[in-house]
């Protein structure tokens, strides 16, 4: 895996993001743009009231996912900085769960790093979370990671 | 990790000329882990082994699992592995149901 700028954050919390922290890490004199992506939770699923989400994670391999989905960003957009916080735990409506904050000289590169890093988070980032209804609670519909199909062809993990 | 040779067990002995012992831990998250009832496990294996055959363990004790089968991606030691992955000794199975960070 290609090494990352030491400035990056790739972090799991268990308390609320400070988004404000986030987004001046990442903003630098030589930047001209910083696009950030909150994520929060939501009053409803499926239209059944969300009491609230409960989210677990396998966190040493989420964090090394979430390090190369930033590794991903630098070698594909011309980007300067990321912050990338995901937190766990019991999370109430409205409370941000995901936050993204990436920082480029050009605001193009800045909003399609952010875009592809939400959007690969969501889909190779082994997290779940539960919610909590009046009535129960369950697990929410997520995605299949793309996993490799057979070892004998497989390529070594990039 | 090779077995110690048991006391008194001579080359002409009959016992498996290569005879390991595969130690893994294996995890559970999300619905797969309130399904086998426990989050860690550590299990041993005297014969090679995939992680295919790990899960298939764990179908027999809870059956229930076995419709999650198609929806479940495995990793080793924190890398996605395809079901045909052997596994070695040390290793940390993971069993891990459709992800819904964010």
């Amino acid at each position: 895996m290609a090494t990352l700028p030491h400035d990056d954050i790739y972090q799991l919390v268990r308390e609320p993001i400070d988004m404000v922290a986030l987004v001046s890490h990442v903003r630098a004199p030589e930047d001209g743009a910083i696009v950030t992506f909150d994520g929060f939770v939501r009053n409803q699923s499926h239209n059944r009231p969300t009491l609230y989400l409960d989210y677990e994670a396998y966190e040493s391999m989420a964090l090394a996912k979430m390090r190369e989905i930033g590794a991903q960003l630098h070698e594909k957009y011309r980007i300067h900085c990321v912050a990338m916080v995901h937190r766990l735990g019991r999370l109430e409506i409205g409370e941000t769960s995901v936050f993204i904050a990436v920082s480029a000289p050009h605001r193009a590169a800045a909003f399609d790093a952010c875009r592809f890093a939400i959007d690969t988070l969501k889909r190779t980032v082994p997290i779940w979370k539960k919610e909590y209804f009046e009535d129960g609670a369950v697990w929410a519909d997520g995605e299949l990671p793309p996993a490799p199909a057979a070892t004998s062809r497989a390529k070594p993990a990039s | 990790m090779l077995l110690a040779p048991s006391p008194g067990a001579g080359y002409n002995s009959p016992v498996p000329p290569v005879s390991q012992t595969i130690r893994v831990t294996v995890l559970f998250f999300g619905r797969l882990k309130e399904l086998a009832g426990r989050a860690e496990d550590s299990v041993e294996f005297s014969d090679a082994t995939t992680i295919e055959q790990l899960f298939a363990l764990y179908v027999a004790r809870h059956p229930e699992l076995a419709k999650y089968r198609s929806s479940v991606v495995a990793s080793r030691n924190q890398e996605f592995a395809p079901w045909d992955t052997p596994l070695r000794s040390g290793d940390e199975v993971a069993f891990l149901p459709p992800v819904s960070g964010g």
